[in-house]
């Protein structure tokens, strides 16, 4: 019986060390990194908690240093820049140059595309309709924010 | 003792074997080391089921294995948009695009393109049986070709047998059982299982990337 027991068991147990995080220890510190994706993706009205559980990740992983998990100070930064808080988008967006070569052209792109856009926000912009970033429905607007290049 | 003699050496003679069969066949990484990606853009993923959930989910379970394997990996979700916003909102579009140009498009060494092929609970009368099917195929954004793909299959069923104890008592456990995964099937541990046995299994898996200690060190990428 107690075998039986086991053999019922022991798939759910390594189910369940796995969904804990499988294998060795991790390089990074990626906190609820995952869930925090999924229940975006799943409520994406619910970006302000988004946003803050991103915050709550990267501060934790600054704690010890290269532990920034690759791409966390780039999608904290998109959160902020969706909510229309700019100015520390680019803050992020540059760490995450600053910490990651392979992120250079990426992130000059959309550093200066968010710079554009704040230098044209007081005013109307010369021949363009500025979208607000914040909030636009996925996929709806080909004139949406911060084109990362000249996709000819 | 002849008898034994020769039953044994056999059956392990057989159980080799059969773990011969098991093992896939080694890989060929002369593309892949070629191309040496450090970079991994992670595009979305294409959704062959009918899931509508599926592709959110499972995107958000790709980023952190392929991290750890040692590869920058572009952030998903800010892609995701970006792409949005680029007018390739289908990831079939995404996917059917130059993968140079994408690639230009992000500095990214390389693509991964990920489908998932099955994402489907079965209920049975007395327990649920979980299945969830991807096929992984990564591009040099060089050249555009294919440099490491696999494909993966895991089937997920608890198993429930009337032992022991009340066979009324056990058939009662299983139903609650199967009405727990039925409210709410968990397929993350399963989709994060198909990620860690495709990325991390020696000899089929990602070689390791530039931030890995073990870069150009592991099997895989000395062969």
């Amino acid at each position: 019986m107690a075998g039986r027991r086991l053999r019922i068991l022991l798939p759910l147990i390594l189910a369940a060390s796995c969904a804990a995080g499988c294998g060795p220890k991790r390089a990074y510190y990626w906190g609820d990194y995952d869930s925090a994706l999924y229940s975006h993706y799943a409520n994406p009205q619910d970006s302000e908690r988004y946003l803050e559980r991103l915050g709550q990740i990267v501060q934790q992983a600054e704690v010890e240093k290269d532990k920034v998990p690759p791409g966390l100070y780039a999608e904290y930064g998109y959160a902020l820049f969706e909510a229309g808080r700019l100015d520390e988008a680019v803050t992020y967006y540059k760490k995450e140059r600053e910490q990651w070569e392979e992120s250079r052209v990426f992130m000059d792109k959309m550093i200066r595309n968010t710079q554009r856009l704040k230098e044209n926000r007081p005013g109307p912009a010369p021949g363009g309709n500025l979208p607000p970033p914040a909030g636009g429905t996925p996929g709806s607007a080909p004139s949406a924010p911060a084109p990362p290049g000249d996709a000819k | 003792m002849s008898r034994r003699g020769l039953l044994l050496p056999l059956l392990g003679f057989l159980l080799l074997c059969l773990g011969c069969a098991a093992a896939p066949p080694k890989k060929d990484y002369t593309a892949f080391r070629a191309a040496d990606p450090r970079s991994i853009l992670v595009v979305p993923v294409v959704n062959n089921t009918t899931n509508v959930e599926a592709p959110g989910l499972f995107l958000s379970t790709l980023p952190i294995p392929v991290a750890e394997r040692g590869y920058y990996v572009f952030p998903v979700n800010m892609v995701k948009r970006v792409l949005e916003d680029e007018g390739l909102s289908d990831p079939n579009l995404v996917h059917a695009a130059d993968t140079a140009r994408l690639c230009n498009l992000f500095g990214a060494d390389s693509v991964l393109y990920v489908s998932i092929e099955a994402w489907t609970a079965q209920y049975m009368v007395i327990t649920t049986q979980v299945t969830v099917e991807f096929d992984y195929v990564m591009k040099d954004g060089k050249t555009g070709d294919t440099i490491w793909k696999e494909h993966k299959k895991i089937v997920y069923a608890p198993q429930q047998q009337s032992g022991g104890g009340s066979p009324l008592a056990s058939l009662v456990a299983a139903a609650v059982q199967a009405a727990v995964t039925k409210a709410a099937p968990n397929y993350m541990p399963l989709a994060q299982q198909a990620n860690d046995q495709v990325i991390n299994t020696p000899g089929v898996g990602l070689p390791a990337g530039p931030h890995n200690k073990e870069y150009g060190k592991d099997p895989v990428s000395a062969k």
